[in-house]
């Protein structure tokens, strides 16, 4: 890397193996990469384990590589992976929000008074206008919560660490004292769409299908665009077999992950249920008991292998943690807004030097931070069907441990959205996994401690290989 | 010291070539007062930057004190002095780092508001600090557009586009800079110095702040260097050079000011005083009778 | 048993009445709170407040702010004003122990509210939390005698999980020996988290493909993370226990979706609580108040007099009585209940 740049192209072609050539041609991140093998690792390994437990439908005769535990884990991730898109932008900028568990217990808390305490009352239970007002109550209370947190920050100059661990401490006094210690419950029945938890905040196969295949276009429309703009300006190009293979694997996983969710049967009793409400005639067939399909037979409805049956699909939540991932990395690549958060958390003189207004945009990210905790707090509150003041208590742990699990350096500057994404996924992996082992919890937080301090040793480690 | 031979080599082009100070050549004038006249040390005109009694302090200690100085098109004006004499104070004021706590600022003779680096950019003053002030997390076109960059219809990033002028500007600073895809953390010391002069010099700056700009580079880059200050004179901007280094500031400078303590202390033609004169100036703020003092010289 | 208590803490003040004929006023009653950080507290100490001004006497409190040490000198201070009787509700069960002493060497009587200390001269006044298991393990087995139950348990680091789940085995003993009920799944659950007791229940239908037919649930708020899993699998209905009262609760109780809610109302201890005071105040023996009995079930196996007053299960058949006591509105209470279901409702 010390050589003068000139000669470092050239020569150093010839000199490079195939793996490394195929690394430099596709520009495939090795270390996400790395990544990537060992969360499936960590998956093959739960399903081989809890298999031998308990023999189950999964790839390796276990429970956790089944359509329906993938299905769960995507929901049961996606409240921390949405929060973790705006940490990795926190973080990269140099800064850290502590509050965003207790932010999200008031936020839920708030929307859930909300709901069901002034507007069912008001509107009656069910009114179309309860979830609309219950969303934009988190959305809004959510971002200037966050805001206020960016303003201390940013203009009273008070360390972000300081103000977030008062924030910590002091949002759940405040949603304890909104909610007088109690659950709030139920939501309303629109709002829970959001959860994840009730049919209708399942696409169904059609639309789960039609989502994955616009986004099939969209990944070649993006390569085959980057291509073209870099040929108008003659550019170095990617080999064209490498813009093939990234197409490809691009699709294949779009593809693989909407056929394991629409694999995901509805459970047989909601089909059934389905099946009354919109009188539908059940075909007749054989009984078996471990069958995810119903059928009639001899007069009685049971589950069978073949006959009625309907999947789920993304659900809701899944796909707004997915929706969020795609556009905040839009927001963090390819917007002057990403490019001025990386810059400053790179060197901050520099970018005040540059011109850039560093406090506001202090403001800005730590309200976007708020933003998405009003979001998770949707998914939470919905999922659950109800707000304590307990939700979402120390969460702000899994966050940042999802986002340093990614690859996002505490130094400041360094991070992807996508990457804590993973992060996320692992660290819920992880739990899910030893729950469906029957592991207690005590052993499940030393795993993911160790995890997250291993990954980090692991990261270093590349990092200095990489120099 | 390495550098020395490369220093001789713009020295002796300079005396072969002529520069544009000879022209402004005038009458000296009275000494002794504290606001500049028109003396052999002063182009005529309007000066393209006038800083008029420019004070800031930090915590009680006065930086820059009641600081005069001012820059004329196609000029190349030095700024001497000690560690802490205040030079760079004074030019983070221009550039908008600082602000100031008196004094005014005036661009061709109109007082100007400078409160921050975006509003002297938006006077087309540029600076390049002596750390280069670059992001170097990002690549050279991310920081050369930093605060300004290129958008697509869409209203997002055109990186290609600004790969391209990059690649254009770069070419012409350092030809064999290839290294467009990586941070600038990666690059050498002489690349970074590049696309630190390249983001100060693509947005057609009319007045160039340049604090140290040879100090991290070995020879030949610093004769780049001072090649290219030759050309943006002759394109007519104007140039503040702030240096320890005598030499640089005699090879390249038409006027030299020095400061100590936060005050000038004079200012003077390169032409009018020599390189001992002017370390008494800096060391002993004694002002040569070729200088105008200023209100830090030395009373006799 | 269940209904004496209802109509008891409906009855509200008839109790502290009730039980003591002979009323002497202007004793004064003390209480040492360890924190009204908590909202049960303020609950608490306006239903002592009630019943002792009620019977002529005076009340007088002081608020350790969660701080040992300030409650010893609190206990000091409230010495210094020379009470009948000082109830306690200790912060630390061991550190408390030199101020009981001082307020015996003082010649005044003390009484241990709902947190034990182990001191024999003291009246120690609580729910049988033993009993709380048994009564949740109780209701669920009412309902499903036989088939698999699931075990969704509290913290691990708080003792009360373990004394829950004591109490719901002694009850599933015979049943589970039996093999008429499996246990199939048994987790602690962080913190107390409905969240984290969600995401336990969906791995616990997971790992079983849904064959689960009951869930001792050890708190109503793990019991909202727990319906709302079964929810998604159209599996809501299935008996569920609780305990606290909480509101959500005991709506879900009139939908059907969580069979119990055991409630230890807190009003009902604070009134047993200050008429107790009372009897001792006006000079009656401690183990001459009503519905005394031995205890020694603490951690050092102290004889002590007690009053353990059993909860209240809530369910489907005394939703009404709750609303009736005014802990619930039944809009509150009835809340997406369909018509006709629940009598209580009407």
């Amino acid at each position: 890397m010390t050589n003068t740049t000139g000669s470092s192209q050239g020569p150093a072609l010839e000199q490079e193996g195939p793996i490394k050539k195929f690394f430099r041609a596709t520009e495939i991140d090795t270390r996400i990469l790395g990544m990537i093998v060992a969360l499936v690792l960590v998956w093959c390994i739960f399903d081989i384990w809890s298999g031998i437990i308990r023999p189950n439908e999964g790839l390796f005769g276990g429970s956790f590589l089944t359509p329906r535990n993938l299905w769960t884990l995507l929901v049961q991730t996606s409240s921390i992976a949405v929060m973790s898109t705006g940490m990795v932008l926190l973080i990269v900028l140099r800064q850290i929000d502590l509050s965003v568990g207790s932010m999200l217990s008031l936020v839920a808390v708030a929307t859930g008074v909300l709901q069901v305490y002034q507007l069912a009352p008001a509107l009656g239970v069910g009114h179309p206008a309860i979830w609309i007002l219950g969303v934009l109550m988190c959305l809004g209370v959510g971002t200037l919560i966050g805001a206020f947190n960016g303003f201390l920050t940013a203009y009273a100059k008070i360390p972000a660490f300081i103000v977030t661990l008062g924030g910590l401490i002091a949002y759940s006094g405040v949603a304890f004292l909104l909610a007088k210690g109690e659950t709030v419950a139920p939501m309303d029945q629109n709002f829970g769409v959001f959860g994840g938890g009730i049919e209708r905040s399942w696409l169904g196969p059609f639309w789960s299908w039609l989502i994955a295949i616009i986004a099939c276009a969209a990944i070649i429309y993006a390569i085959v665009n980057g291509r073209r703009q870099r040929q108008r300006f003659g550019f170095p190009l990617r080999p064209v077999w490498a813009e093939v293979f990234l197409a490809t694997v691009g699709s294949i996983v779009m593809l693989g992950t909407t056929l394991v969710m629409n694999s995901y049967a509805w459970p047989p009793k909601l089909i059934e249920n389905f099946a009354k409400a919109n009188s539908i005639v059940i075909p007749a067939g054989i009984e078996n008991k471990d069958g995810k399909a119903i059928c009639m037979a001899a007069d009685s409805i049971v589950r069978c292998t073949e006959g009625f049956i309907l999947y789920t699909g993304y659900s809701l939540p899944a796909l707004i943690a997915i929706g969020v991932c795609l556009v905040m990395t839009f927001v963090a690549t390819r917007t002057s807004f990403g490019r001025y958060v990386y810059a400053t958390g790179g060197n901050p003189e520099a970018a005040e030097l540059a011109g850039i207004n560093t406090k506001w945009l202090t403001v800005k990210v730590f309200a976007l931070m708020g933003f998405l905790v009003g979001v998770s707090s949707i998914i939470s509150s919905a999922r659950l069907n109800a707000a304590t003041n307990a939700l979402g208590q120390t969460n702000e742990l899994y966050v940042i441990a999802a986002t340093v699990i990614g690859g996002t350096s505490l130094a400041g500057g360094v991070g992807t959205i996508y990457g804590a994404m993973i992060g996320a996924l692992m660290m819920q992996s992880i739990i899910s996994g030893m729950s469906l082992l029957n592991l207690a919890a005590a052993y499940q937080n030393m795993v993911v401690g160790g995890v997250l301090v291993l990954a980090v040793y692991l990261d270093q480690l590349y990092r200095r290989n990489v120099k | 010291m390495a550098k020395t031979p490369a220093k001789k080599t713009i020295a002796a082009k300079n005396v072969s070539k002529p520069v544009a100070t000879e022209t402004h050549e005038t009458p000296l004038a009275v000494t002794g007062s504290q606001t500049f006249r028109k003396t052999r040390a002063q182009p005529e005109g309007i000066p393209l930057i006038e800083m008029k009694e420019i004070s800031i302090a930090f915590g009680g200690i006065k930086a820059v004190d009641h600081a005069s100085i001012n820059l004329f098109p196609g000029e190349v004006v030095g700024l001497l002095g000690h560690n802490g004499a205040g030079k760079s104070t004074l030019i983070k004021v221009l550039s908008g780092a600082y602000k100031r706590d008196a004094g005014s600022i005036h661009v061709e003779g109109k007082e100007v508001t400078i409160n921050n680096p975006r509003d002297a950019k938006a006077q087309g003053i540029e600076t390049i600090y002596q750390t280069l002030a670059l992001a170097d997390n990002v690549d050279a076109a991310a920081n050369l557009y930093l605060g300004r960059e290129l958008k697509t219809k869409m209203g997002t990033l055109d990186d290609v586009a600004m790969e391209a002028e990059c690649r254009k500007v770069m070419h012409r600073l350092n030809p064999n800079f290839r290294r467009f895809k990586e941070p600038v953390m990666k690059l050498s010391g002489g690349q970074r110095q590049s696309v630190a002069i390249a983001r100060a010099i693509h947005f057609n700056a009319r007045i160039l702040i340049m604090d140290e700009p040879t100090a991290a580079l070995g020879p030949q880059e610093t004769a780049q260097v001072g090649e290219l200050i030759k050309q943006l004179k002759a394109e007519g901007i104007g140039i503040f050079l702030i240096s320890h280094d005598l030499h640089d500031v005699f090879d390249l400078a038409d006027r030299l000011v020095v400061m100590k303590n936060g005050k000038v202390v004079g200012t003077a033609s390169t032409k009018d005083v020599d390189h001992d004169e002017v370390l008494g100036m800096i060391i002993a703020g004694k002002c040569p009778s070729g200088a105008i003092p200023g209100p830090g010289a030395m009373r006799n | 048993m269940k209904k004496t208590i209802i109509a008891m803490m409906a009855a509200g003040l008839a109790l502290g009445a009730a039980s003591m004929p002979v009323m002497a006023a202007g004793k004064t009653i003390a209480v040492s709170w360890k924190t009204f950080q908590e909202e049960r507290w303020k609950t608490d100490a306006a239903a002592i407040k009630a019943v002792v001004e009620a019977a002529g006497d005076k009340y007088i409190d002081s608020d350790a702010q969660g701080s040992a040490q300030k409650q010893a000198a609190d206990i000091e201070g409230l010495i210094a004003q020379k009470p009948d009787v000082i109830m306690v509700v200790a912060f630390d069960s061991d550190a408390i122990l030199p101020s009981i002493q001082k307020i015996s060497d003082a010649g005044i009587k003390s009484i241990a509210y709902d947190v034990q200390f182990e001191d024999p001269n003291a009246l120690y006044i609580t729910f049988d939390n033993v009993g709380v298991g048994r009564i949740m393990a109780k209701e669920v087995l009412k309902v499903k005698p036989e088939g698999n139950y699931a075990f969704i348990k509290g913290d691990k680091g708080d003792p009360n999980a373990t004394f829950l789940f004591q109490g719901q085995m002694e009850v599933l003993k015979a049943a589970l020996d039996g093999g008429k009920i499996k246990n199939v799944c048994e987790t602690f659950t962080d913190g107390w988290k409905p969240d984290n007791a969600q995401k336990n229940m969906e791995q616990c239908l997971t790992s079983t493909g849904n064959k689960v037919d009951a869930v001792l649930s050890e708190n109503d708020g793990m019991a909202s993370g727990v319906v709302a899993a079964l929810t998604a699998q159209g599996m809501a209905g299935i008996p569920v226990s609780g305990q606290d009262g909480d509101l959500a609760a005991i709506n879900r109780v009139a939908l059907g979706t969580q069979t119990v809610s055991v409630w230890k109302n807190s009003v009902e201890l604070g009134k047993t609580a200050a008429a107790a005071a009372i009897a001792l105040a006006d000079g009656t023996a401690m183990d001459k108040i009503a519905g005394v009995a031995k205890f020694n079930g603490g951690k050092k196996k102290v004889e002590m007099n007690s009053i353990l007053l059993a909860p209240t299960p809530i369910t489907i058949a005394n939703v009404g009585d709750a609303i009736a006591a005014g802990h619930i509105t039944k809009d509150q209470a009835c809340a997406g209940v369909k018509a006709g279901t629940v009598d209580a409702c009407k």
